[in-house]
């Protein structure tokens, strides 16, 4: 090979390299920070979207709706609560440019995009799906969440039973393997603490119709009905136990049933429900003063509990990203793996870096009458659990 | 005994909601998409002026009015230009419907739930054979079977009647006697939109009301129409019943069965009567 051919050799690799470094420069220095929102505006979870949009909006507000000196813009789409169209929205969203992934509500559709944002190694922040296999070790290096895991909650639940020393427990569950799989916790939980689980229904998830379970529930010799479900089948079964005036002899409570939200489409019938509660505009704190009259003054109502968590999830992470004076995603990843939040709306939030899940208080509350300005049903919260009560320590 | 309420009132439910469908279906010829659309409407309809007037029974009746005008305009100006087109056409139309109608009632309502309370006079409950049984379901029952005595005279045993079933079976004949054929059909399908309205407010106080009402009742709705037969009220009035009665005694004894148990009825029948479970076949020379 002459010299000649081996310097025209070298130019042109440099010159590859060069247009390399200038196309790798570009993308990672964009005209936009680009959210890709994938929530539920319709089927069982479809009263979670909006409120959701609502909260990251007040979030992106907050910070002069920039990040990293550039404009944040995000896109919103409905997955219908299923994840077949979650799947195609997010393959959209990321060919689109989206820098990362924000959602989704149920946990199925939330699994479903973990793995497209793994493949395509996009972050992805989740502020609602609590199905516990979202963050177990290993399970996804970009995606976080900073909202409540379904183990916390039935965690919850079960110190509920013990406290008001509920003897028989009748169960009906939403047939879907995240809560079919947190039933049997609380279920061997509850048998080895001497509650008598009196019988259990596992109705499909959006179930139209629970009147027949009610019948069965209140012809049972059962102290209380722990519901495993949440969305339109929690409102519907607790709408139509009050139709026969169920909870004048057992008690209602579930790992995440009731909020103002829930209380509002059940009406009094609510009254007196106990539930987990992931987030509340009555936390006594700076953050979440400064948070909820910025949302009332916006909205004209109190945020609820999908609009505080996606609040306080997306505040949390464009603090992270801002913080790493970067685009690349993966000093992003890196970073909110290992961030402690002090100041979140729900006090003080750590980031595990073993699972990825956000170490956080438990809130317990009682549906009860609200006053003005409150709503007319409102959560009380009732009892908080410290992390270390309701949370399992993470084995790698 | 409280299953068979329950039962009853799920079947009527479902009656007041397949009776419009059948009408429209098995008269028309018109497969509506859009009718749990129009019964999503009706509840909506219902608990806003419920709220605003404090009269359920006004809220019941501006919901059938509303949504029978709504039918009443869906025919006249975008399915009548279509009925001489495949039927493809009319499927993707009111396939169009229900995302016109289902975004009309999210910028109206909005996306939250909504409640309506049950009436004060229908609020209570009452004992049967052991059972709590709340007043409104059998209110549901009463009420469903007035309107199926009402819609079989109606549609067997008067002009009206009679003109509509002629103008289904031949609808040029009909024309050419004097009588005007289209004003027939649209009538029809206003009264169809009308009972599925009628539906969505009687079901307001039972259920929260939210968009996925439009999608979650169409299918038990298709359900019931096929079993019953096309068109044939008495047949969608036992279907409707054997439908509520399937899923009463499902979700007591095997709740996570009931969809199971549905479609595979509505598969024996599709197997082995496709005219529906109520009708007798149609003999053709």
């Amino acid at each position: 090979m002459t010299k000649g051919i081996l310097a025209a050799k070298h130019a042109t690799s440099a010159v590859i390299a060069a247009l390399f470094s200038i196309a790798n420069a570009h993308a990672a220095d964009p005209d936009t920070f680009y959210i890709g929102g994938v929530v539920s505006l319709s089927g069982t979870y479809g009263m979670f979207g909006d409120d959701m949009r609502k909260g990251v909006e007040i979030a992106i507000e907050q910070r002069g709706s920039k990040v990293l000196g550039k404009p944040i813009k995000v896109s919103w789409e409905d997955d219908e609560t299923k994840p077949q169209p979650a799947v195609q929205k997010t393959t959209r969203l990321i060919a689109d440019g989206a820098q990362m992934i924000f959602g989704a509500v149920s946990s199925s559709s939330t699994l479903a995009i973990m793995n497209i944002a793994k493949q395509r190694k996009v972050p992805h922040l989740v502020t609602i799906s609590a199905d516990d296999k979202i963050t177990v070790p290993g399970a996804s290096r970009y995606t976080f969440r900073t909202s409540n895991t379904l183990g916390m909650e039935q965690r919850m639940a079960l110190n509920y039973t013990k406290d008001q020393k509920l003897k028989r427990v009748y169960g009906v569950i939403a047939d879907y393997q995240a809560t079919r799989d947190s039933w049997e916790w609380y279920r061997k939980e509850a048998e080895k603490a001497g509650v008598q689980i009196v019988g259990a229904d596992f109705p499909p998830l959006g179930n139209r119709d629970f009147s027949t379970i009610v019948d069965k529930v209140a012809k049972s010799d059962a102290d209380s009905v722990v519901l495993f479900q949440t969305g339109s089948d929690a409102v519907t079964l607790v709408k139509q136990a009050g139709q026969v005036n169920l909870a004048k002899t057992k008690k209602i409570f579930g790992p995440v049933i009731a909020d103002e939200t829930m209380a509002a489409a059940v009406g009094p019938a609510s009254i007196g429900v106990n539930s987990g509660v992931r987030y509340h505009y009555t936390i006594d704190n700076p953050a979440n003063k400064k948070f909820v009259d910025a949302y009332r003054k916006k909205y004209n109502e109190f945020p609820s509990m999908a609009a505080g968590e996606a609040y306080d999830g997306m505040a949390w992470w464009l603090d992270v990203v801002e913080k790493t004076g970067t685009w690349d995603k993966e000093k992003w990843v890196d970073a909110m793996a290992s961030s402690v939040r002090e100041n979140s709306v729900e006090g003080r939030k750590e980031m595990r870096a073993c699972d990825h899940q956000a170490l956080q208080d438990g809130l317990w509350g009682e549906v009860v009458p609200g006053r003005d300005p409150n709503p007319a049903l409102m959560m009380k919260i009732v009892k908080v659990y410290p992390p270390n009560q309701i949370f399992e320590p993470c084995h790698n | 005994m409280s299953m068979i309420i329950i039962g009853l009132s799920l079947g009527m439910l479902l009656f007041l909601l397949a009776s419009g469908l059948t009408l429209i279906f098995g008269m028309l010829g018109v497969i509506n998409f859009a009718h749990g659309a129009l019964y999503m409407l009706g509840a909506y309809v219902a608990f806003d002026i419920s709220r605003r007037t404090g009269s359920f029974t006004l809220g019941l009746v501006v919901a059938t009015l509303v949504t029978a005008a709504t039918g009443f305009a869906m025919e006249r100006l975008a399915l009548r230009p279509l009925y001489a087109r495949p039927h493809f056409y009319q499927l993707i139309l009111t396939f169009g419907f229900i995302l016109v109608i289902t975004e009309a009632v999210k910028f109206t309502w909005g996306l939250g739930y909504k409640e309506t309370p049950m009436p004060d006079a229908l609020a209570g409950t009452i004992v049967l054979f052991g059972s709590t049984i709340p007043v409104y379901r059998l209110f549901v029952i009463i009420f469903g079977a007035v309107v199926s005595i009402a819609l079989f005279l109606a549609l067997e045993r008067s002009t009206f009647g009679m003109k509509v079933r002629a103008a289904s079976s031949d609808a040029e004949m009909v024309q050419i006697l004097g009588l005007r054929a289209a004003s027939i059909r649209n009538a029809v399908f206003g009264l169809g939109a009308g009972l599925a309205g009628l539906a969505g407010a009687i079901a307001a106080p039972l259920f929260p009301i939210e968009l996925g009402m439009a999608t979650t009742v169409i299918i038990d709705c298709f359900i019931v129409v096929i079993l019953g037969g096309l068109g044939n009220i008495r047949g969608v009035v036992a279907a409707a019943i054997l439908i509520g009665m399937v899923r009463a005694v499902g979700y007591t004894f095997a709740p996570s069965w009931v969809d199971v148990l549905t479609f595979s009825l509505l598969i024996a029948t599709l197997m082995t009567r496709p005219q529906g479970l109520f009708s007798r076949p149609v003999r053709s020379a």
